[in-house]
């Protein structure tokens, strides 16, 4: 039997056809179980303090538009048909999506409903603050938020994290560090609380949740322009394990945020010309025997290689 | 009354479990505004006027790098909220308007958000930063300038809640003022002279993109290009002997101008779907970073033997970095109680640069060469995920990751004729790889109670440097229970790194322990409390050159090892009273504290403590306005040296008004 060019093209639309064919059959959505829908208006009858500053909540759009099913509007859209509950004459029990009594899972389910459809929580499903049950209702109050944008669950961004995240408040707390705290940047500004794709640094494993520049670079870059480059003359740490090779990016008790209070034990850590290491496998290279370390003049490495984070002009980082 | 309760609850929730922020603006409200309303539209505002003192003793130049509070008159924070009741509003539904610090204050923010529902919504972030350049006390004192930074973010959305969305973007970053850097003249063995810079520095991205849903995917594609310049001009100022007055280097006069501009568009590409038993998302974004460059810099003095010198260097070329990323992800929900993912990475970064320099030294003219180096870095990683939940207060997950990393690097300077050109050069080429292992659980006897433990440990071989991960292991351990009016957690982490080649070896060993807690037994009364203990080791070989004894010469040190120990303590603590809903008091403390090494001989170790205690007072002089005043106390101190030491005192009272 020949096989021809018609019949190879036939077969790859078959094999395509089949597999579009089985998303679709996938991707449709399941049946919703038959259900009694009261509307938002019943609810308010009961729970007037929610319903009389509801119309400042994002969420009261799909009361407003008027044009969504009723699964999609108001109460019921996130808390499921209130049927049941009305007849039950109230009781948390009757409600079939309390969001105090039901699982992480399903608060997550039911709230990417609706959210699920944005490049950034993308990755949610599998982010770290998914994997530990940390789910929406942890960090997002719908209807006591004291933050109108986003809804956040405390006024502050740092402090919600905090809440958790103690030992970040301890570096944030570091008399150098970035200002968090004092409000000119937020957590947001470098991570991705929803869960970040891979980075395109540190051999990809790490760091986990931290947000990427537009361009998939560091998320450092994106205010500190100057050290972006392209260089004709890359320092090489910089761009394969990043940033945090020499800078711990929270807070820190030595200047400029760096891992260790004097530069050359810094730079020495992997400057020390052993074989096997660097770019060139040779080691990176070693001061020259014009360094004396012991003279103080020669302590502080950035004194003249001042581009040390990549230069156009000078191998060694001079100009 | 229930449901008052509570909200009243969670409003003061909301407002006590402070971090150690600075003590103003105010944390405390008037109580909840219910606004007025106004042609459909119910408008809430907020506005909390105020002035700042402050008073420093010892080094104020550290005062100014780390915290910068002045004096003055402020807008402390002021909000506008205006909602349309109905949804229906004429050309907006909603604005959103919110401010910190305006009028002077070191770090400012403001933030807008407009929309109409269904068509539009629009968000503007500015940010500024001023912070003090301590390097330029060498000019015999302080100095009045600081260096700011802007950032600004615009983001249009048409049709925000449609299938179909059109999405708009600028985003500018400039950064101005004085700074400080040194050049080194007139050879490798002259000196380093300081100089006084300039920095003018812009960068400014504009967004194009769209994101629609076909058959429940969706697609989103931005397009962005990426401009950014700099003409940071350098004065010498008077002639310097530099900063070795032992020699006779002497540098009488400088002039350099690097100006370069560049851009980096790139290509964002995302196609996801989320379904009932599956998700799948991938992304692809390509981005073509490009950089001209110009330095011409003339210097004149005399070098180390005393001789007059003259230098003029000129360097021009372009710099070029390609960098490719894709993503995969598809996760499987067999079952409600099983999660499957999988996710496959890959990233491509190329570095090219060329450029031309050449020098004259004395009249000299130096052979010109053309620098060129090269610089890839291909990653490929894929990552596997489990998370069983096998029942109500038992879950557990599971992972394995690969990674494997390839290098590539060309370097050299070409002179025609005489080095081989850079396309006929052997790159030099190495594999990196990474196996990482990851399991946890999640453990819930009770409701109140939750119990989080998990590790991780990664296997690399080939790590590029001495310091990077190679074999590693991560344990972490949470635990915390949580009631409505308390809430305790402590939290444990251990991170050991362990790298060693040949004759190098580094060590790194992490340890970080913590707990925390608050409790509000009445919405008058709530406190706050953590402690957290950061422990970090490392020990790495180093090799260098020294001069060991007063006369002998400078010999190569090669068996010397670096070790460093920090032991910081950091505590907060805050407590807040109200009495009678009128009278609010908080208080907070906070202490950074680095012990330093205990027992090690010989250790890099720098004690220092860094403590801030808090106070304000709030009162509730009418239904809608509030009269404040605080004070904050800034303390540093270091152990080794107290040059730098200072002590601060800062204050400010305010009127607050919301209606």
């Amino acid at each position: 039997m020949r096989y021809s060019w018609g019949m190879l093209v036939g077969g790859v639309r078959a094999v395509l056809g089949l597999f579009f064919l089985s998303i679709f059959i996938l991707a449709t959505p399941a049946a919703l179980p038959a259900a009694d829908y009261v509307g938002s208006n019943v609810c308010r009858t009961c729970h007037p303090n929610v319903f009389a500053s509801f119309f400042r909540n994002p969420h009261y759009k799909s009361i407003a538009s008027g044009k969504e099913k009723p699964e999609n509007t108001g109460c019921e859209s996130c808390h499921g048909p209130g049927q049941d509950h009305v007849n039950a004459r109230g009781g948390k029990a009757t409600i079939p999506v309390a969001f105090s009594l039901v699982s992480p899972e399903k608060v997550l389910d039911t709230c990417l409903r609706c959210h699920s459809q944005t490049v950034s929580r993308a990755n949610i499903r599998r982010s770290e603050h998914t994997q530990r049950d940390i789910v929406c209702t942890n960090c997002h109050s719908i209807h006591s938020s004291p933050a109108p944008k986003f809804l956040l669950a405390k006024q502050q961004q740092s402090e919600l994290c905090y809440g958790c995240h103690a030992s970040v408040r301890a570096q944030f707390s570091m008399p150098f560090k970035h200002r968090v705290n004092e409000g000119f940047m937020q957590c947001t500004d470098c991570h991705n609380p929803h869960g970040s794709f891979a980075s395109t640094w540190n051999m990809a494993a790490r760091p986990r949740m931290v947000d990427q520049a537009g361009g998939n670079e560091e998320p450092c870059l994106k205010c500190h322009i100057d050290k972006r480059g392209p260089f004709v003359y890359e320092h090489a740490a910089v761009r394969v394990d990043g940033c945090e090779t020499c800078h711990s990016p929270h807070g820190s008790t030595n200047a400029r945020l760096l891992k260790r209070p004097v530069t050359f034990t810094l730079c020495l850590e992997c400057h020390n010309g052993f074989a096997n290491f660097g770019r060139r496998l040779d080691g990176p290279q070693n001061p020259s025997a014009s360094h004396n370390l012991a003279d103080p003049r020669y302590q502080n490495c950035t004194t003249c290689h001042v581009r040390i984070h990549g230069s156009n002009g000078s191998q060694l980082f001079f100009r | 009354m229930k449901r008052t309760k509570i909200i009243i609850v969670a409003h003061v929730l909301a407002f006590t479990l402070h971090a150690q922020t600075p003590v103003a603006p105010t944390a405390e409200s008037v109580g909840i505004p219910r606004g007025d309303t106004i042609s459909g539209y119910n408008v809430r505002q907020s506005f909390e006027l105020g002035y700042r003192w402050h008073s420093v003793g010892g080094d104020a130049g550290m005062y100014r790098s780390t915290v910068n509070y002045g004096n003055g008159p402020r807008l402390l924070s002021s909000s506008l909220s205006v909602n349309s009741v109905d949804g229906h509003g004429g050309y907006f539904d909603h604005v959103q308007i919110n401010t910190i610090g305006l009028g002077n204050d070191p770090y400012e923010s403001a933030s807008l958000r407009l929309e109409k529902n269904r068509l539009y919504r629009y968000d503007l972030s500015w940010r500024s930063d001023a912070y003090y350049n301590p390097g330029l006390t060498i000019s015999g004192g302080e100095h009045f300038l600081d260096t700011v930074r802007h950032v600004q973010d615009h983001d249009f959305t048409l049709f925000p809640q449609g299938s179909f969305k059109i999405l708009l973007g600028y985003s500018s970053n400039t950064q101005t003022g004085p700074a400080l850097t040194t050049i080194q003249q007139f050879d490798v063995r002259g000196d380093e002279y300081p100089l006084f810079a300039n920095i003018r520095r812009a960068q400014h991205e504009y967004r194009l993109g769209t994101e629609l849903t076909m058959m429940g995917f969706r697609l989103n594609v931005l397009h962005a290009w990426v401009d950014f310049k700099d003409d940071t001009p350098v004065s010498l100022g008077a002639a310097s002997q530099g900063n070795n007055l032992a020699d006779l280097n002497t540098l009488t006069s400088l002039q350099r101008s690097e100006p370069y501009h560049g851009t980096s568009p790139y290509w964002r590409v995302a196609l996801f779907r989320e379904n009932r038993l599956w998700a799948a998302n991938g992304r692809f974004s390509y981005v073509a970073g490009h950089r001209a460059f110009v330095d011409d810099e003339t210097a004149f003095g005399f070098n180390r033997v005393g001789t007059p010198t003259g230098s003029q260097i000129v360097t021009l070329g372009n710099a070029e970095r390609p960098a490719l990323a894709g993503n995969f992800t598809f996760s499987l929900f067999p079952s409600a109680k099983l999660t499957l993912t999988n996710q496959t990475s890959i990233s491509h970064i190329r570095m090219v640069g060329n450029s031309y320099f050449t020098q004259v030294t004395n009249g000299i003219f130096s052979t010109p060469f053309n620098p060129f180096t090269f610089l890839g870095i291909r990653t490929i990683a894929n990552a596997t995920d489990a998370d069983l939940r096998l029942n109500k207060w038992f879950a557990v997950r599971a992972g394995y990751e690969y990674s494997t990393r390839r290098i590539r690097s060309i370097e050299g300077a070409d002179i025609r004729g005489v080095t081989t050109p850079p396309s006929q050069r052997v790159p030099i080429e190495q594999e990196n790889g990474l196996h990482t292992g990851l399991l946890g659980v999640r453990i819930r006897p009770l409701k109140a109670l939750s119990i989080l433990l998990d590790t991780e440990i990664g296997r690399a071989d080939h790590p590029i440097y001495p310091v990077s991960q190679r074999n590693y292991e991560t344990y972490r351990g949470r635990i915390e229970y949580k009631l409505k009016s308390v809430r305790l957690a402590g939290y444990s982490r251990t991170d050991y790194n362990t790298n060693s080649a040949s004759l190098a070896n580094f060590a790194s060993h992490s340890r970080q322990y913590g707990v925390d807690g608050s409790w509000i037994p009445k919405n008058w009364f709530s406190i706050d409390a953590s402690y957290t203990k950061l422990h970090l080791d490392t020990l790495g070989a180093i090799n260098y050159f020294a001069q060991i004894s007063t006369v002998g010469p400078v010999q190569q040190v090669t068996t010397d090892q670096s070790r460093y120990v920090s032991n910081i303590h950091s505590g907060n603590l805050s407590a807040r009273v109200s009495i009678r809903q009128r009278v609010d008091v908080s208080a907070g403390y906070s202490l950074v504290q680095d012990v330093g090494a205990s027992n090690l001989v010989f250790p890099q170790s720098f004690p220092l403590r860094y403590l801030s205690p808090q106070g304000r007072v709030s009162v509730r002089i009418h239904e809608k306005i509030r009269w404040n005043a605080g004070y904050q106390y800034y303390g540093y101190h270091e152990d080794y040296s107290g040059l730098q030491n200072y002590r601060a005192h800062t204050a400010y009272t305010s009127m607050l008004w919301a209606f």
